[in-house]
């Protein structure tokens, strides 16, 4: 194992995939405090810099794409000292953190998480992005507290994951809205100051609308916007400017490539499904959430003259109805010229639907993946970590189509279900 | 007044803009109403993507940039519109296969039409989710 002598003071930069092990010393790994014996492992496409506190020997072993290279100085900017001073000396309840993808918001999340731990401070970090999930799986968003020094936030449990079913706030910003006042509800009952990374999506008008009503929702003492330019003043000037702390995006960040992006997110998934069973689900007992499916009353399939028809109900919004086989045209236009409109979907339309399974408290307990409903026998088999079915109160419906080795394999067309 | 809540209207401006921009091309519509479907089909809940990728079905482009195999919509100066698969460019004449004419006489198999007669040219991408976003393009 090749070790590595470091003077203090001295930086280097990991790039994963690599193991480290502190043999001697104290080393800083994103404002975290690393002493002998500590064990860091980095996963592939993400980076770490490394600034020795005192003298140190480290043995660093790098896998595949796994890089070491010696950094001239520290690259933490002098200014988020500051702000972290600044965060000790006012104790904000809820700080903000804002930018665009690829303008290191989760590391500066977890610098300042380090920082203030490290001044005794009890800290959450809220987690808004779905995609590039740092906490729980992605398609969720999820706080966890921070009490000792982290380097991954995955690395930590996360106290509380919420549903959203999708990797983009796109079409979802409701969820995303009701999903980060939970979580940030969550994080104020265990800590003294709660960071929420936000996700990357700041403009257009769904982007706008978004950002606007979370930082009206959520009421932030201090709002720190990482920028390379002005790329936020939109969205700032909206805002109370006492509040708004404009920090420099590091030159150290790196953009992460598409192909990187799916990759992250399926190892993430495929690592959660991990060992998942098939569970059975009793639809006549268990809640559907987030769909049209089982929500109208009851029609009794034969009575609508076709065969291929095995579901009915009637809803509001017209007959919704299950059709294994092919639905003739004219029975088509029929039905719908009875009930006003038809909602038609297939049998096989629900296989691979990502589903978020809650308890009694409507806290998530895992994601599930849908194998098959049978609409017949009214039972639905999902592919799941979670092993108690007991705990399984409420399936959440999803949009994305995914594959338990975590692969995406579609979306939903919103309102199918 | 508020923000979009989605990109829905942009999409539906995209649409809007694209049917009188190629009003005069069925060629062009054809291909372009081809890739919506499989768009919405593909990815229904991103109508951002969708609004992005559809303008780029469809682009106008210089007789020298055309290459053969390429898929194309020719309007000529005496107001005929060919569709078809570019198979040669030479001599003055650009070769169409599996040419289709639209309006006029209804014609197939090779069309030569003079680069002198040549109004305007537009090139058709299909597949272009694929192009753009791969990582969206699932297998069905």
């Amino acid at each position: 194992m090749p070790e590595l002598g470091l003077k203090r003071g001295n930086v280097i930069k990991i790039e994963g995939f690599a193991s480290l092990h502190v043999k001697e010393g104290k080393i800083l790994i994103i404002g975290g405090l690393h002493e002998k014996w500590a064990k860091v492992v980095v996963p592939r496409a993400k980076s770490i810099p490394i600034e020795a506190e005192s003298d140190a020997v480290v043995e660093c072993t790098l896998g595949p794409n796994g890089k070491m290279e010696r950094l001239p100085g520290r690259t933490i900017p002098r200014e988020w000292d500051t702000l972290v001073e600044e965060i000790i000396a006012k104790k904000p309840r809820i700080v903000l953190v804002l930018g665009e993808v690829d303008t290191g918001k989760s590391f500066f999340s977890t610098y300042i998480a380090n920082m203030l731990t490290r001044k005794n401070l009890r800290v959450a970090i809220v987690d808004g992005d779905t995609g590039q999930s740092d906490v729980g799986p992605p398609t969720t968003l999820g706080v966890v507290m921070v009490d000792k020094p982290v380097v991954f936030l995955r690395d930590i449990p996360p106290r509380a994951i919420y549903f959203i079913g999708s990797m983009s706030p796109a079409g979802h910003i409701l969820e995303f809205v009701v999903g980060i006042k939970r979580m940030v509800e969550h994080g104020l009952e265990n800590a003294d100051i709660v960071v929420v990374n936000t996700a990357g999506w700041t403009s257009g008008g769904p982007g706008r609308a978004f950002r606007l009503y979370e930082m009206e929702l959520l009421e932030p003492d201090m709002i720190v916007a990482l920028q390379r330019g002005g790329e936020l003043e939109h969205i700032l000037k909206s805002v109370d400017q006492s509040k708004v702390k404009r920090i420099l995006v590091s030159k150290h960040v790196r953009s992460r490539s598409r192909s990187d992006r799916t990759f992250l997110r399926e190892l993430v998934l495929a690592q959660y499904f991990e060992g998942a069973g098939r569970l059975i689900l009793d639809l006549r007992k268990v809640l559907l959430e987030r769909c049209y499916f089982r929500t109208g009353e009851p029609v009794d399939p034969k009575s609508l003259g076709d065969p291929s028809i095995i579901h009915a109900e009637k809803m509001p919004e017209g007959l919704f109805i299950v059709v294994s086989g092919e639905l003739s045209e004219s029975k088509a236009q029929e039905l719908k010229a009875k009930f006003r409109n038809l909602h038609t979907i297939s049998t096989w339309d629900a296989k691979n639907v990502i589903v978020g399974l809650a308890d009694s408290n409507n806290e998530l307990v895992g994601l599930g993946i849908i194998d098959e409903i049978d609409y017949v026998r009214e039972k639905l088999a999902v592919i799941t970590p979670v092993k108690d079915v007991s705990r399984i109160v409420a399936v959440q419906f999803g949009s994305m189509k995914i594959t338990p080795d975590g692969k995406e394999v579609g979306t939903v067309k919103p309102g199918t279900f | 007044m508020t923000f979009e809540e989605s990109e829905l209207q942009k999409l539906v401006d995209e649409i809007i803009g694209l049917l009188e921009r190629y009003r005069d091309d069925p060629g062009a519509l054809d291909v372009i109403l081809s890739e919506l479907k499989s768009l919405y089909r593909k990815v229904p809940i991103y109508p951002g993507i969708i609004a992005n990728c559809l303008p780029m079905v469809v682009k106008s482009t210089k007789p020298e940039q055309l290459k053969v195999g390429d898929e194309v919509s020719i309007l000529t100066k005496d107001n005929r519109i060919l569709t078809g698969k570019v198979s040669s460019i030479a001599q003055g004449d650009i070769k169409i296969v599996d040419c289709h004419e639209y309006g006029g006489q209804k014609s197939s198999g090779e069309c030569n039409i003079p680069l002198s007669n040549l109004k305007e040219a537009r090139l058709f991408t299909r597949d272009i989710l694929h192009k753009e976003w791969p990582d969206l393009d699932f297998e069905e």
